[in-house]
């Protein structure tokens, strides 16, 4: 009996591991079938600045500036205060008390995106607009806020368990040899646990890369790069926004679905490297002790 | 544990059944969609035994999923476009209007309180364009304005930029955001002060004021319904239901249920105009 559920608990885990990578594979191989008829007719014209799909041009540069350009601001603004709230969740607030302020940190990640642009277009937007005296606060820097609020949790929780794991006697030594507490944040816990953080920051951004719903409400989806163009407080385009405006009135097979097509196999590549990148980078952060 | 398992299966199992066949799905326009969704509640009262059930998307969306046949009626504000026409040559696309209505330019009561109550097509065009770009330049306050444009496939903007622009799919240059469904677009004009977009005549309200038209005869006329019904409005369509065929069995009923003078009732209630007069 032992042996039998043995063989089904093996099979299982097989199973399940095989699908997984069956379905990146999949997914990796329809999107590139998809966007062939649009890479090739479009070819290097992709990367032009004039979407318009009634006269077959696709450019993408204004999304994939978009793109980075609201990611970019939710890091900046997410990975500073997720550090730091992780640092005083991990050493300085007190054990009893940090399993009630990281569940309720991660609640954060479990809210649904649609809820975080609903609140973005009746609070943030309209703040951004008075703030800045603004015709519309539908700009790439509100998206990059809400972004940041959004990638927060995953930024907190990674980098809390990469501090909590740090074993006790680098604290004593640290301690023992005259290190005052921030001294033992800054100059023992933090380098340690440098490669994890930096791990949890790049899963922090293909999260953001990949945002769809709450960005498509708050950028302002029009194809422009702003000018001049480091003027974030203007409406711009995400690839994701971009997917999730057209990809239900493009025809199934026409060459403007395909270009969809085409930009999202963009985006999977972008999160792929990225993705690769990061396991590359936190295996070598394994520390041999 | 093992029975858990078992139950997601067969619950997996049934959800994944098929819909009842004389399920009608129904997506497309969000111009169309209050009268539709309506009239579906009152149908489903009215035979109980079957069932509606109602998306938005847009034009662009009604069209595609009634040509990949998805669904069986497809909700649009506009034509139907020869591309269109074109990608699905095996569904035979049959079109019922059931109302019709205005394209109206909007601003924000702002405006329309500081006097921009009425504006030419060729300044409206202009604004479209990028050539004007200043409230001030109208006889309006000193604002920059923010030109709200629609999604390139929603039929509202199809209507408009034919008229306005003349081609209805030119390209707004001078579009500061884009946004879709009637809705998104009314919480927009709403937040600012100094827009320009464009809405269904049944979407405006007061915070959300539809301009008159300055006609080149120095006539001035506004989006009524009395103007809409006379052609008087430069700027009018058919709301249109759109099928793969002649329509059978439940489908057919609800439309039928439509073209009713209780259906033109629901049509007249939303701010549309009955196309039975």
């Amino acid at each position: 009996m032992l042996v039998f559920q043995n063989k089904i608990g093996k099979g299982y885990v097989l199973a399940s591991t095989y699908l997984c990578i069956a379905v990146t594979l999949l997914i990796f191989l329809i999107l590139f079938w998809n966007s062939y008829p649009a890479l090739s007719t479009v070819g290097f014209d992709l990367f032009t600045m004039t979407w318009n799909p009634a006269k077959d041009q696709f450019g993408v540069l204004s999304m994939l500036f978009g793109t980075l350009a609201v990611t970019a601001i939710a890091l900046l603004i997410a990975v500073p205060l997720g550090i730091l709230t992780a640092i005083f969740t991990s050493e300085i607030l007190p054990n009893r008390y940090r399993l009630y302020v990281k569940s309720a940190i991660e609640l954060l990640a479990g809210i649904p995106s649609i809820i975080y642009g609903l609140i973005g277009i009746a609070l943030v937007s309209p703040w951004i607009a008075t703030l800045f005296e603004l015709s519309s606060g539908r700009t790439l820097v509100t998206a990059g806020i809400l972004l940041a609020v959004m990638i927060l949790p995953t930024i907190i929780t990674l980098t809390d368990d990469a501090l909590h794991n740090i074993p006790q006697q680098y604290r004593e030594t640290s301690k023992g040899l005259g290190l005052y507490p921030f001294e033992i944040i800054q100059k023992t816990l933090v380098p340690i646990a440098k490669r994890n953080i930096a791990g949890a920051v790049l899963l922090a951004l293909g999260r953001a890369l990949g945002e769809t719903m709450a960005v498509m409400l708050l950028v302002g989806s029009i194809d422009k790069i702003p000018e001049p163009f480091y003027n974030l407080l203007s409406p711009g385009q995400t690839i994701t926004s971009k997917l999730g405006r057209e990809v239900g009135e493009s025809a199934f097979g026409s060459l403007h679905f395909s270009a969809l097509n085409a930009i999202g196999f963009l985006l999977l590549l972008l999160v792929i490297t990225l993705t690769i990148g990061t396991q590359v980078y936190m295996r070598k952060g394994i520390r041999t002790v | 544990m093992k029975n858990i398992l078992v139950i997601g299966f067969v619950l997996l199992a049934l959800s994944c059944s098929k819909p009842k066949n004389d399920t009608v799905r129904v997506a497309g326009s969000t111009t169309v969609l209050p009268v539709i969704s309506v009239a579906a509640e009152r149908y489903m009262k009215l035979h109980p035994d079957s069932r509606i059930i109602v998306n938005a998307g847009g034009s662009g969306v009604g069209v595609n999923q009634v040509g990949s046949q998805q669904i069986e009626i497809g909700m649009i504000s506009r034509d139907i476009t020869q591309k269109e026409l074109e990608q699905y040559p095996e569904t035979s696309f049959q079109i019922h209007a059931i109302g019709r209505d205005a394209v109206v330019p909007v601003v924000s009561s702002e405006l329309y309180n500081a006097g921009i109550t009425s504006l030419t097509l060729e300044q409206i065009a202009k604004i479209y364009r990028g050539e004007i770009s200043n409230w001030k330049e109208l006889n309006g306050p000193d604002k920059d304005i923010l030109v709200i444009d629609k999604e390139a496939s929603r039929g509202t903007r199809h209507v408009f930029m034919e008229i306005v622009l003349g081609d209805k799919e030119a390209v707004a240059q001078g579009a500061d955001l884009v946004l879709g469904a009637n809705n998104e677009e009314q919480t927009a004009l709403t937040q600012s002060d100094a827009a320009l977009g464009i809405l269904s005549n049944a979407w405006l309200n007061d915070d959300v004021k539809g301009i008159s038209i300055l006609m080149p005869d120095g006539s001035i006329v506004e989006p009524t319904l009395e103007n809409i019904i006379n052609n008087k409005f430069p700027i009018t369509r058919d709301l249109v239901l759109v099928t793969n065929g002649t329509p059978t069995g439940q489908t057919k009923t609800f439309i039928d249920f439509i073209m009713s003078p209780e259906g033109q009732e629901i049509v007249k209630q939303n701010g549309y105009v009955s196309i039975s007069k």
